[in-house]
């Protein structure tokens, strides 16, 4: 899962692209298509003989209604699917949001907006989404910043920097589960790396996991450990494209390489900057198999996520209402997100 | 990557997929009354039997015994197989067993803990089970105490099994080399006295630390402590944790953690206490068969420390039957309740795993006899058995107390706040979600 | 000198940084083959004196990991079948056939990829338990075979190929299904790959979906069975999660190293073309 919503919003990043080709792909659509320019040919040829016109037409509108049928049949498997699995549960959620049900019961009852009202009013949800926005900062901002400095690093004539960029790499596509357990492991400070590596500096190890204060840090360095690798992967491939001219004329200008960093590099890499935020910040609301294995969300709260909340709110408690209310505050982030995104995108257009 | 993919394979993958799809128009099989069993795997010699399953939460040294149990019973059997299905903690079956009941696949037996059979009670999901006990077979062969827990308005709707109380166990190697008595302290406070001379001890290059609070399942045994400073977590159903003992109960524990450094919050306290991190435990009389396994150290078992009074509460299974299932699988399910409350089969089961032993007769049994004879460990439970009493309404009755209550802990242990502070908001927590049930339990207990 | 002082300080930052990213999955392996007295102990052992392999038939005997693997093979092969499937089907007809209001239709698929699983989670479980299917191959697979991702990665693909080759094959006679087969999936061949590698590696580490629509064994995928025997023998018998743990990230870095380009221009695609 991790890796395929990592990279969902490539698709709007290249909106612009979708935007000028989707005319084109609809002139290829037809013109691959073949049967109509075809027809229309052969007409052109034969503009004497009105019969074969009409039985043109009507042969032509035959295929017309065939490919119809060809193109539903083709996408009615996924669109059934993402109806069924994708839309469909935002409604019901919707609904769901609104009732008060402890799953086990046979109804449900409406209760408006209370669940709405309860979850901002009082209680730990304002904790929430302070606790997700401390962990959206430091995965996305740290996923941002270490990943570039990587891709710097990585993009200098080493040698052995291929290996290392497999090695930075990998911890992206492993399990978040078993990455957990591996890290349980490293933190626990009886038997864990990190007793070792806080006594050699003559300390003691932070009982990472079980400190309220330690925890949601311990949790962030697991996902920029497994997240870094891509930030960094796209951004080398974005300093590779990067015009070599620019960076000739700068060097004619004696600017120094701090200079040219800030004046050229980072300017031209913004577009990358802007869809790996993107796509950090949707992954990063989805986080929960490291959490599930390493902290439920706890101590006291102190890793319960937004992604944590809901499931545990419908899924531990039985809470079918605040469970709801918090996916569709889930939802209602994201979507704010991707507006953005598409204003931005479509600003770029225009700069053109 | 050439899948091949011929016309008629890939029409017949959209037609299936979409075919797959229809039952959902027709709304499924949510409206009908029948409970489907959840699926497994039977070996061969009992396939011709009636199948039945049994959901358990149980690992480690208590696993392997509760298999054990189950596979006695298979053999003891010509008709009935039983299917044990693990599902994780305590709260994960309970959590399991509610999915199921949405998705209407149950099995037909199923172990909760105190926090969660009356969930399950009060939903009106379980079998009540009075009638089931015939040829002999009575209630009555159960502990008073224990049974009556499971008895709502005379009817039998759990029967004990699992059960437990905490305990207090300590490392008599340590003790003996600090020079402390080979017993547990009176008092909470005794214990904080031995400290120092605990402390001058080295074990794996570091001085042990007294004492360890688990991260989950906390509760159960703060509810000792909160009885112990005088306190409730509820009296009836009137929610009394911000109060009282209760506070100064967190309080003291609270000092002895962030203050004293004597303590501090752990994953697992037990694998701390069996690798010497800390000299004391609380845990429940269920493990002893386990440390007995793992500690390389002699340990003692005690009855819990008092403070201003003393207080147990009891803890651990009951094993339940669901109302869903068809009545012949509930006829047969029924088997392995007799089967389990067999003397010997109770009484092995308790030299198996430390639970207390919950028929009368097991008591007696000779195998029992001589376990508390050789090793008085076990016998501190049964002895401690009378003193111990059924905990608090609220965090048996109320949805999720428990998590709300070891939530609260885990800010004292682990965030230092204030007790009152904390319990304030778990009070307010309770109070609403007591309200939830507040009309099923005056109708059902 | 200074250049050379700079070259060697860069190849140590390097080195530093291979270390970071290895030292957790290297902790991870010698763990898995260390005795419990290893693994309790103080300082910490780097390389265990003598490799107990034994936790891994250790931990293949804790939890059923035979049947894990089985149902995890299943879910993950059938559930990326379908869903290239589906993104192959979707894509061709989106760049290749006529339909009215075709756009609209494509900006519905995107829409899709706004619905962060997390919001589907408790309406799918009622679906899925309605349909019958909790605890069964098709509740893990369904769900997730729809392809909106894919779909769009494809069709921007074929949007890329000479509409010539197309017009020849048609010139032919050759009809939609055979040129989908014959001329347009061969030349989506990398995207093909990287679609099919993207969903194979996050159906194999798909955590939360499985976790809540299994209940037994006999049906639980890897990751969630790991959950499982943590919390059964956990603290107790490190080694052998620690063995459970390397069952279930060595297939995947295997198809890491083996695809390690595909999948990397997959994920860098979109974001450097933009």
């Amino acid at each position: 899962m991790p890796a395929s919503e990592a990279v969902l919003p490539a698709d709007d990043t290249a909106l612009p692209r979708t935007g000028s080709d989707s005319a084109e792909s609809d002139s290829a659509g037809s013109g691959s298509a073949g049967t109509g320019r075809a027809g229309t040919g052969r007409a052109g040829t034969a503009p004497g003989n009105p019969r074969t016109t009409r039985t043109g037409r009507r042969a032509r509108h035959r295929r017309r209604l065939r490919e119809y049928a060809l193109f539903l049949a083709l996408v009615a498997p996924n669109f059934l699917l993402l109806g069924v699995f994708s839309y469909w549960p935002v409604v019901y959620n919707a609904y769901l949001s609104l009732t008060e049900w402890d799953m086990i019961a046979p109804v449900k009852r409406f209760v408006g907006l209370d669940n709405y009202v309860d979850l901002l009013t009082g209680g730990e949800f304002p904790g929430v989404l302070r606790t997700t926005a401390y962990f959206m900062v430091g995965v996305v901002g740290g996923s941002l910043l270490l990943g570039l400095a990587v891709a710097v690093l990585l993009n200098q004539r080493l040698r052995g920097r291929g290996l290392v960029r497999t090695m930075v790499f990998a911890p992206h596509v492993l399990s978040g589960a078993a990455v957990g357990l591996a890290w349980l492991f490293i933190f626990d400070p009886n038997y864990g790396l990190s007793r070792f590596l806080f006594e050699l500096v003559g300390a003691d190890s932070p009982a990472w996991l079980t400190d309220s204060d330690r925890a949601l840090p311990a949790i962030i360095v697991v996902y920029l450990w497994k997240n870094i690798g891509f930030c960094a992967i796209v951004y080398l491939a974005g300093l590779q494209n990067l015009p070599k001219d620019l960076y000739e004329s700068a060097a004619l200008d004696g600017a120094g390489p701090w200079r040219v960093f800030r004046r050229i590099t980072l300017p031209l890499l913004s577009p990358v900057t802007f869809f790996l935020t993107v796509t950090t910040i949707i992954s990063s609301f989805q986080a929960f198999d490291v959490i599930a294995v390493m902290t439920d969300g706890g101590p006291g709260g102190a890793t319960t996520i937004l992604s944590w909340y809901v499931y545990d709110k419908g899924f531990s408690d039985f809470q079918a209402g605040p469970a709801a209310s918090g996916a569709m505050v889930m939802f209602a982030i994201l979507l704010v997100v991707t507006l953005l995104q598409t204003r931005y995108l479509e600003r770029k257009v225009h700069y053109r | 990557m050439s899948v091949p993919l011929s016309r008629r394979r890939l029409l017949g993958l959209a037609g299936g997929t979409a075919l797959a799809l229809t039952p959902l128009g027709c709304g499924g099989g949510g409206g009908s009354g029948q409970y489907s069993q959840p699926k497994g795997d039977v070996p061969a010699q009992y396939r011709k039997r009636q199948r039945v399953v049994i959901w358990y939460p149980y690992t480690g040294v208590t696993g392997e015994a509760f298999n054990r149990l189950v596979g006695r019973f298979n053999e003891s059997q010509q008709d009935v197989y039983l299917e044990a299905q693990f599902q994780g903690t305590y709260d994960e079956v309970a959590q399991k067993l509610a999915a199921g009941l949405q998705a209407r696949q149950i099995p037909e037996l199923c172990i909760f803990s105190e926090v969660s059979w009356h969930r399950f009670h009060l939903n009106q999901t379980l079998e009540p089970l009075t009638g089931y006990f015939t040829d002999g077979f009575s209630p009555t062969e159960y502990v008073d105490s224990l049974i009556s827990e499971g008895t709502v308005r005379g009817e039998v709707w759990w029967v004990p099994f699992g059960r437990s109380t905490p305990l207090f166990y300590y490392n008599r190697d340590m003790f003996a080399k600090a020079g402390l008595p080979d017993r547990g302290p009176k008092t909470w406070d005794e214990l904080r006295e031995w400290a120092p001379e605990l402390r001058k001890l080295t074990v794996g290059g570091r001085a042990p630390r007294l004492h360890a609070y688990p991260r989950v399942d906390g509760d159960w045994m703060f509810q000792g402590a909160v009885w112990q400073w005088g306190g409730n977590y509820s009296r009836g159903m009137e929610v009394a944790i911000d109060t009282g003992g209760a506070v100064e109960a967190g309080e003291w524990q609270r000092r002895l953690i962030h203050q004293d450094r004597l303590a501090y919050l752990a994953e697992s306290p037990r694998v701390d206490f069996t690798n010497q991190l800390i000299a004391t435990l609380q845990e429940s009389t269920g493990v002893m068969t386990a440390l007995t396994r793992e500690a390389k150290f002699s340990f003692g078992a005690a009855f819990l420390p008092e403070q201003k009074a003393f207080g147990c509460p009891t803890g651990g299974g009951g094993l339940a039957m669901l109302a869903g299932a068809p009545k012949e699988r509930k006829e047969a399910a029924f088997a392995f309740v007799r089967f389990a409350a067999r003397p010997e089969n109770v009484a092995q089961w308790s030299i198996d795993t430390g639970y207390l032993p919950s028929t009368k007769a097991a008591q007696q049994t000779p195998q029992l006899r001589q376990l508390f004879a050789e090793r008085p460990g076990y016998r501190v439970a049964v002895e401690q058995l009378p003193k111990t009493r059924a905990q608090d309404q609220v965090r048996l009755l109320v949805p999720n107390a428990n998590k709300a209550i070891y939530g609260g802990l885990q800010k004292i242990y682990a965030d230092n706040q204030p007790a009152q502070q904390v319990f304030t908001a778990v009070a307010e927590e309770l109070r609403r979600n007591a309200e939830s049930v507040r009309d099923a339990v005056a109708r059902y207990s | 000198m200074t250049t050379r002082l700079r070259r060697f300080g860069l190849h140590l930052l390097l080195a530093l940084l291979g270390v970071l990213m290895v030292g957790p999955l290297y902790w991870l392996f010698t763990s898995s083959l260390k005795q419990s007295a290893d693994i309790y102990t103080f300082p910490p052992v780097w390389w265990p004196g003598s490799l107990r392999w034994d936790n891994y038939p250790e931990a293949w005997r804790a939890a059923p990991f035979a049947d894990f693997f089985v149902n995890s093979a299943v879910t993950t092969a059938a559930g990326t079948l379908l869903e290239v499937t589906n993104a192959v089907l979707t894509a061709y007809a989106f760049v290749y056939l006529r339909f009215p209001g075709k756009r609209v239709l494509f900006a519905v698929l995107l829409s899709a990829l706004m619905v962060p699983g997390h919001v589907t989670l408790l309406a799918n479980y009622l679906t899925v338990a309605d349909l019958g299917w909790i605890n069964t191959y098709q509740g893990i697979i369904i769900p997730g075979a729809a392809s909106a991702f894919g779909a769009f990665l494809l069709r921007q693909h074929m949007l890329t190929i000479p509409t010539e080759i197309v017009e020849a094959a048609r010139a032919d006679g050759a009809g939609h299904l055979r040129i989908l087969y014959r001329v347009v999936l061969p030349l989506s061949r990398p995207m093909l790959i990287t679609v099919t590698i993207v969903s194979l590696v996050g159906k194999w580490n798909d955590f939360i979906w499985p976790l809540i629509v299994t209940n037994t064994d006999t049906m639980r995928t890897l990751p969630v069975g790991l959950l499982m025997l943590k919390q059964a023998d956990g603290y107790v018998n490190w080694g052998a999660v620690m063995a459970a743990t390397v069952f279930v990230v060595l297939p995947v870095l295997a198809v890491f190293f083996v695809a390690q380009r595909h999948i990397v221009a997959g994920l860098t695609q979109g974001a450097v073309k933009g």
